[in-house]
């Protein structure tokens, strides 16, 4: 079995921990350890990091050869701060993310992710000519981009008809190939694809974006609640298993910083040319997936959504589109107490 | 109404200034500077941009744009206590209560159209996420053009170039849309000034460290965050001088003897905006803050000669542009240099990039024994304000000390 490399974030290129000889890790904040992140940052930090802190703190994680971190917001980046503390002896790395699309900033995550797959290879203690090394990540990569492909016709099956259990189905491949491997998500996806029970109408039609939401009961929840999940924008869901173009330059890391960058974007990346655009891509998505209504699920005190929460109300509104805001810490405890609202929201939503 | 208000507190302070022609008067110099600039961003005469906190204030202003951070107006609204005003209009709109005070009072002067129009906005990732949504915010709201200057954690060769080809990049932004392409001798000078500045900056900085300090609570405060507005000018340099000034002249005079210093202070990250009578307090109970964190010149002199990877070295160096541990790192230096007691970090609210690395802090002051109170407030928002628990926290932490 391979040893695990832990990362946090969905601009991790998983391909390039796998084609290095490790198995991916996402240190979800799914955890029963004492609160103590507190202690070593602050307790307004999101509560993403801080669970996952939490974990450091309470060796509540596998063996790890590794640490990969992004500095996505400043909560991720005082989490690699604060994992040196924790787990001094972890081996880490910090790659630097842009926040625009520019060619720049495309060359700089070109070398950043370039960085990242030498220090794998090293932490690896292998030693492989430019040549090889390529030739594997696009391998890895290869196998990623049918896992990628086949989430994206999920979801588009998802738009279309509400499937019981298919939407938290989803969520497990997608986990899957964030915390074990691509081989064991393409195998379930394979498997999933079809839907194990018929179509069921009724329900009323929702997009949900935010930050973080990867507990598949949570789906099972909304369910129960009357909601259909007609699409997700969220870093957990399919926005994590971004398809590489690695036709897109002859430098595969150029391709994968393309990639990820020019993914749908998490709200700290933005297109200069276009302020706001978020807003603008949640109506289109929200209005592509058929949805009647959008619920926005963002993590308490996670700047990057949050502040542009006015602007994605402003655009839904100005397409009469209805729009719930809710904030959580990440746990379906959290979720239960938003039920009334979400019930309330659908059901105004058949009216 | 701001324009008014800068305009009244220009000639107030001038004419205070005239009337003492002999004074040193370094901070009243330094506020009319200030004032002037505030005027110039309300005149509609000018080019405006809206800037992030590490933007190359320099830089700009050799190419002719009127530029300031947006923080210093969210700190300006809180200082005169009509914040509250733009918070609930914010709040109001879906700014969550959650998030950082400068940043939502700022966006609630952009929401009633209590700020000046801006020509353009830069923004920059550092100090903050939250910064540079709310310019992005900005940008939206007013339809404005807008470039991010993208500061990288890691101090490498790579990042350096990175950052330096952006700032070259933005200056070709800027002359679209000054129409008026950037002037190498008008960068030299900019640069040229802000050598100066710094220099007088590292003279400031050494006088103070004096035992005991020519400083007062007040002299120094927020010095080392709001004077990149001002050094790439003549007039920063002649602030920078007058500060110096006033610090020789207060050893010369031995004004430290007499002022009260039974315990030597660092304050970390800012001081609080809103009228809270923090200073009184610490007058009263023979406390100096004898140095800010943000009090300190982290970077290399400018090279003309290569101006852009210069600033660009020079905004990865600031401390909230790296990891905590090379910001503590500074800190303990800074503690060590001026042989403080403790250390007051005011935890503002809402602020995951300073705030969020409390608890890293106060152990990187303990391990050279140094004591840090954290008090947890809101330095812009006084809205929440527990006054008497701050009192009594303060109190009883330099009864600790003592």
């Amino acid at each position: 079995m391979n040893k695990k490399i832990g990362f946090t974030c969905a601009y991790t290129p998983v391909p390039l921990i796998e084609a290095a000889g490790f198995s991916p890790y996402r240190v979800f904040p799914d955890t029963k350890a004492p609160d103590q992140a507190g202690h070593l940052l602050h307790d307004n930090l999101c509560p993403h990091v801080k669970k996952v802190l939490d974990r450091a703190l309470a060796d509540d994680l596998p063996e790890l050869e590794g640490m990969v971190f992004i500095n996505s917001c400043d909560t991720m980046r005082r989490l690699a701060d604060a994992w040196k503390q924790a787990r001094p002896d972890d081996k880490i790395i910090l790659i630097d993310l842009p926040s625009g699309t520019d060619i720049l900033s495309l060359d700089f995550l070109s070398k950043e992710y370039e960085r990242l797959s030498t220090t794998l290879f090293k932490w690896n203690n292998e030693t492989s000519s430019p040549e090889i090394i390529s030739g594997r990540i696009k391998e890895k990569i290869s196998l990623w981009n049918i896992v990628a492909d086949l989430v994206k016709k999920t979801e588009e099956k998802m738009s279309q008809d509400f499937f019981p259990g298919y939407a938290s189905g989803l969520q497990q491949i997608i986990n899957t190939a964030a915390t074990e491997s691509t081989d064991h998500a393409l195998a379930m996806a394979q498997n999933k694809l079809e839907p194990e029970q018929p179509a069921k109408p009724g329900l009323s039609p929702v997009f949900v974006f935010g930050n973080l939401l990867f507990d598949p009961k949570v789906y099972d929840l909304f369910e129960d609640w009357n909601m259909h999940v007609t699409g997700t924008d969220f870093c957990t869901s399919s926005r994590f298993v971004t398809h590489v173009d690695t036709g897109l330059d002859d430098n595969i890391f150029r391709s994968l910083a393309i990639s990820y960058l020019k993914q749908t974007p998490c709200a700290r990346t933005m297109d200069t040319a276009m302020p706001g655009s978020i807003a603008q891509r949640i109506v289109e998505r929200a209005k592509k997936s058929n949805a009647k209504g959008v619920i926005g699920f963002t993590l308490k005190f996670c700047d990057p959504y949050l502040a542009r929460v006015p602007m994605i109300r402003q655009a839904l509104q100005k397409e009469s589109i209805p729009f719930l805001m809710l904030e959580g810490d990440c746990t379906t405890g959290s979720m239960g107490q938003q039920q009334t609202r979400i019930e309330a929201f659908t059901e105004m939503l058949e009216v | 109404m701001m324009y008014e208000h800068f305009d009244n507190a220009v000639k107030g302070i001038k004419e205070k200034l005239n009337n003492d022609p002999e004074g040193i008067n370094a901070r009243k110099k330094y506020v009319l500077e200030l004032s002037r600039l505030g005027r110039k961003l309300y005149s509609k005469d000018e080019t405006i941009a809206w800037c992030g906190v590490t933007a190359p204030f320099d830089l700009l202003s050799a190419m002719g744009v009127t530029s300031c951070f947006v923080e210093f107006v969210g700190a300006m609204l809180a200082s005169t206590q009509t914040a509250g005003y733009f918070f609930e209009e914010a709040e109001d709109s879906g700014f969550a209560t959650d998030s950082c005070a400068y940043h939502r009072a700022v966006m609630g002067a952009v929401l009633k159209n209590a700020m000046p129009k801006p020509d353009f906005i830069i923004g920059t990732s550092s100090p903050c996420t939250a910064g540079l949504a709310i310019v992005e915010n900005f940008a939206h709201q007013y339809k404005k053009d807008f470039f991010v200057l993208n500061v990288p954690q890691n101090y490498t060769k790579d990042a350096i170039k990175f950052l330096a080809a952006q700032v070259e990049e933005m200056t070709l932004f800027v002359s679209d849309h000054t129409q008026r392409p950037l002037s190498m001798e008008k960068l030299g000078m900019a640069l040229e000034n802000f050598n100066r500045s710094s220099q007088l900056l590292k003279d400031i900085y050494d006088l103070a460290k004096t035992k005991p300090s020519p400083v007062d609570n007040r002299l120094l405060r927020d010095f080392g965050v709001v004077m990149p507005l001002l050094m790439g000018t003549k007039a920063g340099v002649d602030i920078c001088q007058a500060f110096k000034d006033e610090l020789n002249h207060r050893i010369a005079t031995g004004w430290h003897h007499v002022s009260k210093e039974k315990t030597r202070l660092m304050w970390i990250q800012n001081r609080i905006q809103h009228p809270f009578p923090m200073d009184e307090m610490l007058d009263d109970l023979g406390a100096k803050i004898v140095v800010d964190e943000l009090n300190n010149v982290t970077w290399e002199p400018m090279d003309p000669d290569n101006p852009f990877e210069s600033i660009a070295k020079r905004m990865i160096s600031i401390p909230f542009s790296m990891d905590t541990s090379e910001r503590i790192r500074l800190m303990q230096n800074l503690a060590q240099d001026y042989q403080i007691d403790g250390a007051i970090n005011p935890c503002h609210w809402g602020c995951r990039q300073g705030t969020g690395a409390r608890g890293l802090i106060s152990k990187g002051m303990q391990d050279i024994n140094v004591p840090v109170l954290n008090l947890e407030i809101d330095c812009v928002d006084s809205r929440n304000l527990s006054k008497g628990q701050i009192e009594t926290r303060v109190e009883a932490f330099m009864e600790m000390l003592s």
